[in-house]
């Protein structure tokens, strides 16, 4: 009589921020929920488009061609999520950087922006991103941000303040490994690590929380001849630890999001900043002991 | 975070693999309803010839593999596509609807699939968590239905859509004119 037991739920998918974007509502009416789910959508379709790092008209790419020339002015969105992110740099001292999209480029993992001037000389940090009054964006020297290590935690945190505004009390909102629970139903989440095959079933179980997981995967080399993750430590721009799968717990998912990074950056360094933020992270590592799993950080 | 805990739950030798996910969202019925609500679909399936498929294939850029185009229109001029796009590990149903301009309205994803890994059954369960579900196995897909780590691909619906969007330009539209 499982079924029984649970409210009803409906989920829907949509391709959103680079992945498949699932929106699942329970206990409410399917028309609530439907309507509900759409403003979640609509909350991330929105994001999407502001902080993309390719689409041309996004914020991200105006500030990526304009904001060494001249101050630009963007949506209140695109500049609270460039507050987070410059609050978690200066807190990770640099662990956690948005200015690593032209390393990325290099690496070939993202395709250089058109039109922008060319990061070049001393290489450029979040030191060098200036948050003016009015959501003005001004960088003190050309650099390519890149919020795609963040923006998705801020759009799921969007959805589920949609879905709050609809009155929804039960759900979950998932973007491709980045979710936010509502409600006190427990969730339950599978961990995929960047090693497998697996001998252990890693899960976790949810209530009223976020949860971020960022593999080190490595791919193929393009031209270094050193192989490249889709991870870069901030402060060293180098690739992160290899075959490392860290998953945050954390209250808000952007703040989940953003810890991976630090964490996969340097774990000692990070345990400071989960601690401040109530998270845990769950580092696997194929070459650690025993089930390859260890806890760092938070209230455990 | 209290409000969570992580279990590690061992896998039986046989089940030495990386569990593989799929999951069904809407049915092809109830994406009609949410797409065309109050409106009265008619099945109008088209099958491509070669010379379509070669010109669908030149203006979108996509590979035609699939000749049958699965269309159903509405009596406003709107149009619901149903498609699958098939990536390196992963294979997607999904519907779009396009307005009586041929634009996207609505897309919604039906199902997705990974097409490695296996399904893992998960007989052994810790008392503490089992809980409700105590005596019965729990199912990957149906009991837990989140996965985390793993960035879902979806770059090909992007295409998908592409050659849609030029099926309908050089098919549909097209026919009634």
């Amino acid at each position: 009589m499982r079924s029984c037991s649970l409210p009803p739920s409906i989920e829907r998918a949509r391709p959103l921020l680079g992945t498949v974007v699932a929106v699942r509502v329970r206990g409410a009416a399917p028309r609530a929920a439907h309507r509900a789910i759409d403003h979640a959508f609509a909350a991330i379709l929105e994001i999407h488009r502001l902080m993309s790092f390719q689409e041309d008209g996004s914020d991200v790419s105006r500030l990526n061609r304009e904001a060494a020339r001249a101050p630009v002015t963007v949506h209140p969105h695109t500049f609270r999520v460039l507050a987070w992110a410059a609050r978690m740099a200066r807190l990770s001292q640099g662990l956690f950087d948005p200015s690593i999209g032209s390393t990325l480029v290099e690496w070939g993992i993202l395709a250089a922006p058109d039109a922008a001037p060319l990061p070049g000389g001393r290489r450029a940090s979040f030191h060098d991103i200036e948050l003016g009054t009015g959501q003005q964006v001004f960088f003190k020297r050309p650099l390519w941000i890149d919020l795609g290590g963040i923006a998705k935690g801020y759009a799921v945190d969007r959805a589920v303040a949609a879905l709050h505004a609809c009155g929804v009390t039960s759900a979950c909102v998932n973007a491709g490994g980045d979710l936010r629970t509502v409600g006190t139903e427990a969730e339950r989440v599978t961990i995929r690590t960047a090693a497998t095959p697996v001998d252990v079933l890693p899960l976790v179980e949810i209530r009223r929380g976020a949860l971020a997981t960022s593999c080190s995967s490595m791919s193929a080399p393009p031209h270094t001849g050193e192989e490249v993750g889709c991870h870069v430590s901030g402060r060293t721009h180098r690739v992160v630890n290899a075959r490392t799968t860290v998953s945050v717990l954390a209250t808000r998912c952007v703040i989940a999001d953003a810890l991976t990074k630090v964490v996969l950056a340097d774990e000692a360094a990070a345990a400071p900043l989960l601690r401040r933020f109530h998270a845990v992270a769950h580092v696997h590592h194929p070459d650690c002991p025993g089930t390859g799993w260890r806890t760092v950080g938070g209230l455990q | 975070m209290k409000n969570a805990r992580l279990l590690l739950i061992p896998l039986s030798p046989l089940a030495l693999v990386a569990p593989a996910y799929a999951v069904t969202y809407l049915t092809v019925e109830q994406a009609q309803t949410l797409m065309f609500e109050g409106s009265v679909l008619t099945r109008d399936t088209r099958e491509l010839t070669a010379a379509q498929m070669q010109a669908i294939e030149t203006d979108s850029g996509v590979k035609v593999t699939n000749p049958q185009v699965n269309a159903w229109h509405d009596s406003t001029g709107g149009w619901f596509l149903l498609d699958q796009v098939i990536g390196k590990h992963e294979f997607i149903n999904y519907a779009v609807a396009l307005d009586a301009t041929g634009a996207v309205r609505q897309l919604e994803i039906l199902d997705y699939h990974e097409s490695y890994g296996g399904e893992v059954h998960l007989p052994a369960w810790r008392r503490q968590f089992v809980g409700k579900h105590h005596g019965s196995p729990l199912q990957l897909n149906s009991d837990i239905k989140n996965i985390s780590g793993a960035t879902l691909s979806c770059g090909h619906v992007t295409d998908g859509v592409r050659r849609l969007l030029a099926t309908y330009a050089l098919v549909l539209a097209a026919a009634e004119h």
